[in-house]
This record gives C-alpha cells, structure tokens and sequence, in this order.
C-alpha cells in the first residue's frame, strides 16, 4: 500500500494538481487490490469491461466504473475480512436503508493522517480545554453511524471540559432535549474557556433561532467556534441562507464567520473536507471530485451541475474507490474562491429525487414512492 | 386558508364557522338559486381576463408562473361556448325546464325536474394544478352548494381563482366554501361531509377509502378515481411513422404522469420478435421527442440515472445480468419489451412497457383492470378501425383516440364513462292530478 500510504502522507493537504500522479498510482494500487480480491468488485469491473491496468495516465480515473452509494445501501460488499476490519461505520439511513462500510487499521491511519492535516490546516487544535455542545448523537454502543464517530472525533481537537449533546439515547431511541442544550450553553457562557459546537447545522440554527426568540443575546467566550457537520439532509425544508446562519451566530453568541467551521463526508467517501474561510468546500489531496451530467454521466466541466462522483483510494477494506453520490452539486474552480487555495471546491445543491410529481396514473404514486424513496 | 362567503379567513376561524356552516347553507338553499347563465357568464368574463394577462402577477406570486402557458390553453375551457356545450352535451339545452310527462296506462302524468344535489363537498387531488377549482366550476354549473377540501400542496391558487370569480359575480359567494383542512383532521372532514348531499372524491385508491369512511349513510359518493391508458398497435406500423411520432410526443410531454398517459404499447402480435423490432424502430422517435421535450427536473432526471445505474451494477455483482427484460435505453426515455400482457403503471418520464396483447386476448387481458381503464390510443389499418374499437369497449376503455390524441381534450367527452354534470343533479316529479282518474290509479303500497 506504498501509493496509498504516500498520498495521505503528502504534505500539502489541498495541491491537487502536484499530487495527481501521486493520486493515480494510489487509486491504481487500491483498483489492483479490489479487484484481486473482491469477487463482487471484480464483476463490476468485468461487466464494465474495465481492467485496472488501464488506469494508465490521470484522466483515465474517469473511465474507473462508478458504484453508486444506493448499491452499498443493498449489499455488504467487504474486501476483507471482519476480524481485520476494527471498525465498521453506517451512513445515517436517510429513508431507512444504511450504507455498511468497513475499514482496515490502515484505512484509519491513512483517516487520521489526514484529519491531522485537514484540521492542522484550519487551526482548530488548540491545547486550551474546551466545553463542548454536540448537536448531534450521543455516543452509544448500538449506534455505529459515521456521523457519530465523527462529531465525537471533532471534540478532541482539544482537551474536553464537559460535552453535553442534543440527542440522547433515552429508553431505546434518540430524543432531542434542546432545553438542556440552550441551559447548558448559558452555563458555558460564562466559563472562562471556550465553548465549541459541533454537530448538524439544522439542529445548531434551531437552538440559535430559540434563543434570539428569547431575546438572548450572549458573548461567548474569545476561541469559541461553531463546526457544522452531517448536512442538511433530514431537514432540507429548513435549510437556510448561509449568510443568514451567519447573521444569527454574530447576534446570539458574537461568534464571527470566521470561526465558523463547515464539514461534508460521507461514510462511502470518508475524506474530510472543510470549509475555507470563505466557506468553500476545496478538494483535498486525498481525493477528487467528477461532477457528472445526470443523463449521460458524462465528466464535465467546472460551473455545470450533476451528480456527484467521488473518488478516494483512503480504503482498503470496502470498494468505495469510486462512488456516485445521491447529491447534485457544482464544481467550481478554485481560483475563483480568493481564499489563496487553488484546488477546485465543491457546492453541492441538493439531493436528487422525483419532489413534488403530481399524477393521476393508476399505482403511478407507488412508483413514484419508490423511485424517489431509494435513491 | 379559508373562503367563506367570498372573504379569506384565517384557520383560527374555523371552529366558529363550522359551528354556523350548516345554517348558513340551509338559508342559501332555501332562499336563493343559482342559474346556469349566472355561472357560465362569470367564468367566461374570468377566464378572458386570465388569457389577456390580468391576473399574471399574480399567478406568479402563488408559484404557478412557468405553469402560465398551460393556464392560457386551460382558459379555452372556461369559454361560454365551451361552458354552454358541455352543459348542452351533458344535460341537454334546457335541462333547468320542467318536462311534462302525460297521464297514460291508468298512471297520473307528472312534472319532471333536474335540480341541484344540494351541497357537495369536493375531496380534490392535488395531481393538477386548476383541477380543485374545475371541480368546484363543475358544481356550481348545476346549481350546488359546494364546500371544497383542497389538497395539501394547492400553494393559494385555488383560492385566488375562486375569489376572483365571486368578485366578478358576487351571487356565488354563498354557494362556495373552501377549506385547506389538512386530510388527518378527520373530525373536521366528517362534520363536512355529514353537511354534504354528495362527496365528489379525486384521487387514488386510498383517497377514495378515506372518503367512503367519511360518508355518512345516504350521502351519494362521486368517485373520480386514477386510471390508466395504453396504445394498441395493430397492421403494419412501420407505415405509419407520423401517428408514431405524434405517440411519442404524447409520451414524453405528458411524462405519463396523466390517467390518459400512455403506460403500454400493446402491438397485436403473439411473436416477441415482433416486440423487439418495434422497440428498434420506436426508440429513435422516442429519442427525437424526447430532445424536443427535455426532462424539466434535473433532480427527478439525476434519479431515475442513479437508479438505472445502480440496477446495472447490482446485476453485473449478482451475475443477473441475462435475465434483465430487454431494455432499450435511449437518453432521459426508455423502451421495455415484456414477455407478458398485463396493464401496468410504467416507470414513467418516457419509460415505456412494449407488450404483446394479440385481439384474441384484449378483453380477458384488459378486464383484469376492470374500472381503472380509460384511454386507448388506437393505430390500425382503416378496415380494422370499427371492428377493433368495438372491441376495445368491450374490454371497458372508456375514450379510445388517436396515438397522438390520448391526453387532449375531445369536444363533448364524457369524464369515464360518464357526464359529470349529471351525477351532480337529481331528477324530481311532480305529480299533476288528474281529478278525473286519480282515484283509480294504482298505488305501488297497495
């Protein structure tokens, strides 16, 4: 696993285009090993009339046969076996089915490599505690979702005081108490240190929308930052303006955007990406992004919207070198950003899916159900 | 939302009006009448107003703005002509005068009236756009009290449209009420219903089960429900390129999401080649339609690619790959050719099911949709055109057209089989007594 290894070893964690021949040989050996000794991955590539062999120069990456995350969702399709894989993620289920993704001790030296360098990159470790909210799940042993793992990770980027978080596991289920979030949060407020938040921006507006309702308006104190993570998904009808979000953080915690803090993965695309000042989503080495057209799925170029492919040679233990995900997004260059990073950043606008069809063919709703509901 | 007497009024409203509701509407029933002419002269003055551009900012504001071409073509059915032929067709020119019937057979001649239902309350689906004001439209030609459920995503265009129209003709003020309950308020929906004559239910399956628990006994149920529609091929087609590419058009422009959409293509044929060499020469035309009519939702385009793709993939894992049906996939439309005969919803956006359903077998075949089926475009050899759509009414199709025609609306249609005007009536008699003979006519209770 030399390539691979050396690729998340690079270090500068957003040169794209100095790490591209790097980048090739690292999903060429991974592709190599998948197809050595998965079966099920092996068939795709067959059925795709694909060898990796023939991941000869950059651009052939594209032509590597694209599996989307839906397939994941319906199959476990593990390159080793469980007693070498220590950890085993799952997406959140957004409509019920959960992608099942496995990873070796390397896939996690390889994860931690360059969460170091992601995070180091934006200067959120500090060696000053800090009190922790987590919007986001509480930690429990029957919950094995990334996003989880994640938003837990992301409170040792220092040393932790208290974390409180905004969905407990009560009785069998997730309840969310933001009550005791808001109590705990004036509490932090006038703790001498830190108070960081984590965890998804739905759930971190709706606590901050119910304290401006309040008329609560407090200064946090000095290093305090909001990070976001876990998207929108469940609550896409809320998603607000950035700018807006922003807004209410200078007005309910005096927090500015610049402490503001954005994460976007997903357990079958296990990179970290995070926001750059400016709040785009720039590319790290460890991975590229294909914007795809949504009929032909044809590459194409910078500013045209598709589906998103995503590609990373990070894991060993799964074949998600290459995934479709069920998102529609945008790739822009990254010059245009202003940020002084010039690898590409990704917007992503929205899921796909059949919203708002209206028919009066007989049975046509189930379908429409079914369509729009698995994807 | 809620329209009461020609004034909106806030959900908080509602308990306070349901309480008087019964009231008011018996004052109206007693007291006053809706005419026809009324009603159609202030459609028509609203629906010349809505093709001149009157009410365009408006239509923008209730998020209907790139609905605006199908509102002027929809505005055609709003015409007094249009108006005064469908009340001609469906009840006849005069329906609202009295017919005498003479004394004859020993029995008392008697005077014969249609009159209004009464009140019906209109269930309306949310699958069109103009469709819960239509249906309203429909109740007030015949002279109804109307109260109007709307559905959940009606976005304030209904209730505009209706406004507008009692501003133009303030008498229809007290024969229209409109409510935005949503359909899990059942106590308020019942309290609706035990109000109604008649429930006038738009909808799937389930919709017309929520309402027939709705209906108290006695309370008619008019039940618009879904239906599906196919295209029958019989002869020789490869001639007939024009009536194909208009089938096309239809397909990929309707996205066969209309109960009038076109689901299957039945070819009268028992040999699968035949299927195969259909969907050979159709795909092209499906393709060139389809470029003329691009998919509008990237979003709905982006699924149904993820999912193609992800089929594909899960066969190539699974080794399934030789028993996929045989797919002819052209960009954004597709062409299925199908062992079997059935009738079924498709996958629709330009998804198509090709069958075989050789004539022997349409009415076996066919009836096995009994009540669900309602158009058939057909596309025959001129000999076979009589005999073939005799024997697709056989079957239960209620509209047979042309391929092409399968959605447009034909002067003079019945909606399923049936004038939707008359169910919203009832026929009443008067006896004339006959001094002279009454005494002997024959009572029925003896």
């Amino acid at each position: 696993m030399k390539w691979m290894n050396r690729l998340f070893r690079y270090p500068l964690p957003y040169d794209t285009e100095g790490s591209n021949e790097l980048f090739l040989r690292a999903v060429r050996e991974n592709c190599r090993y998948q197809y050595l000794h998965n079966a099920k991955y092996r068939a795709i590539l067959d059925g795709k009339g694909f060898h990796p062999s023939m991941l000869r120069t950059y651009d052939d990456i594209a032509a590597l046969p694209v599996i989307p995350t839906l397939v994941f969702k319906h199959h476990a399709m593990y390159t080793l076996s469980p007693r070498r894989m220590p950890v085993k993620a799952t997406s959140s289920g957004t409509g019920g089915a959960f992608s099942r993704v496995g990873f070796a001790w390397g896939d996690l030296r390889r994860g931690l490599s360059m969460v170091l360098r992601v995070v180091g990159y934006r200067r959120l470790f500090s060696l000053r505690p800090a009190n922790y909210i987590v919007f986001g799940y509480k930690p429990h042993r029957s919950n094995h979702t990334a996003v989880t793992k994640t938003a837990f990770g992301a409170t040792l980027f220092t040393p932790q005081l208290h974390r409180t978080y905004a969905l407990r596991y009560t009785d069998g289920r997730y309840v969310p108490d933001l009550e005791g979030v808001i109590r705990a949060i004036l509490r932090f407020s006038r703790s001498r240190f830190p108070l960081r938040f984590m965890g998804f921006p739905s759930y971190t507006y709706f606590a901050m929308r119910m304290l401006d309702e309040r008329g609560i308006s407090l200064r946090l104190p000095k290093g305090s930052k909001i990070m976001l993570g876990g998207g929108w998904k469940q609550f896409y009808r809320e998603a607000v303006d950035k700018s807006a979000f922003y807004a209410l953080a200078k007005k309910v915690f005096n927090i500015d955007d610049c402490n503001i803090v954005e994460f976007f993965g997903a357990v079958e695309h296990p990179i970290l990406y995070c926001d750059c000042p400016r709040h785009h989503f720039h590319v790290p080495v460890y991975g590229r992004v294909i914007i795809r057209d949504v009929n032909t799925l044809a590459p194409l170029p910078y500013g045209h919207m598709g589906l998103v492919n995503l590609v990373s040679p990070m894991v060993m233990a799964t074949p998600i070198l290459s995934v479709m995900t069920d998102d529609l997004g945008v790739l822009r260059d990254g010059r245009e950003c202003g940020c002084g990073l010039t690898s590409p950043y990704l917007e992503i606008i929205g899921r796909v899916g059949l919203k708002d069809i209206k028919t009066c063919a007989a049975g046509a709703a189930d379908i429409l159900k079914e369509t729009g509901g698995s994807v | 939302m809620i329209l009461a007497d020609g004034v909106i009024l806030g959900a908080e409203e509602q308990p306070c009006l349901l309480d008087e509701l019964e009231d008011r509407i018996n004052h109206t029933r007693e007291k006053e009448r809706l005419d026809t002419e009324t009603v159609i002269a202030a459609i028509d003055q609203l629906g010349r107003r809505l093709a001149a551009g009157e009410f365009d900012g408006l239509i923008e504001a209730v998020g209907l703005g790139d609905k605006m071409e199908d509102l002027r073509s929809f505005t055609r059915l709003l015409s007094r002509d249009y108006l005064q032929r469908k009340v001609d067709v469906e009840l006849g020119a005069h329906w609202d005068v009295p017919t005498v019937t003479e004394a004859a057979f020993g029995l008392n001649g008697t005077h014969t009236r249609a009159v209004p239902l009464g009140t019906l309350f209109h269930v309306a689906a949310g699958n069109m756009d103009f469709l819960p004001a239509y249906t309203v439209v429909e109740g007030l030609l015949t002279g109804n009290v109307n109260l109007l459920k709307l559905p959940q995503a009606d976005g304030g265009a209904t209730i505009w449209t209706l406004q507008k129209l009692i501003d133009i003709e303030p008498r229809l003020r007290h024969f229209l009420y409109v409510f935005d309950t949503p359909s899990s308020d059942v106590a308020t929906l019942r309290r609706l219903a035990a109000m109604a004559d008649g429930i006038v239910v738009w909808g799937g399956e389930e919709a017309v089960r929520a309402a027939c628990s709705l209906a108290p006994p006695g309370v008619k149920l008019i039940e618009w429900g879904h239906r599906l529609s196919f295209a029958y091929l019989s002869g020789d087609w490869r001639a007939q390129t024009h009536q194909l590419t208009a089938l096309a058009n239809h397909i990929v422009r309707t996205e066969q999401l209309l109960c009038s959409s076109c689901q299957t293509i039945y070819l009268n044929t028992r040999d699968m080649t035949d299927i195969e060499l259909f969907c050979e020469g159709f795909l092209p035309l499906l393709q060139a339609a389809r470029e003329q009519h691009p998919m509008e939702d990237i979003g709905a385009a982006a699924a149904i690619t993820l999912k193609n793709m992800a089929s594909e993939v899960e066969a190539m894992m699974t080794g399934s790959a030789a028993e996929q049906p045989g797919k002819y996939r052209g960009r954004q439309c597709e062409l299925t050719a199908c062992e079997d005969s059935e009738l079924t919803v498709s996958e629709l956006f330009g998804r198509v099911w090709v069958k075989r359903l050789p004539e022997a077998q349409l009415l076996p075949v066919l009836r096995r949709q009994k009540g669900c089926l309602q158009t058939a475009g057909l596309l025959c050899d001129e000999r076979d055109r009589e005999r073939l759509t005799d024997l697709l009414i056989r079957c239960g199709v209620n509209r047979v057209t042309t391929p092409g025609g399968m959605s447009d609306v034909m002067m003079g249609e019945s909606h399923d089989g049936e004038y939707a005007l008359r169910r919203y009536i009832r026929m009443v008699n008067i006896e004339i007594p006959a001094a002279e003979n009454h005494r002997t006519a024959p009572s029925l209770n003896s």
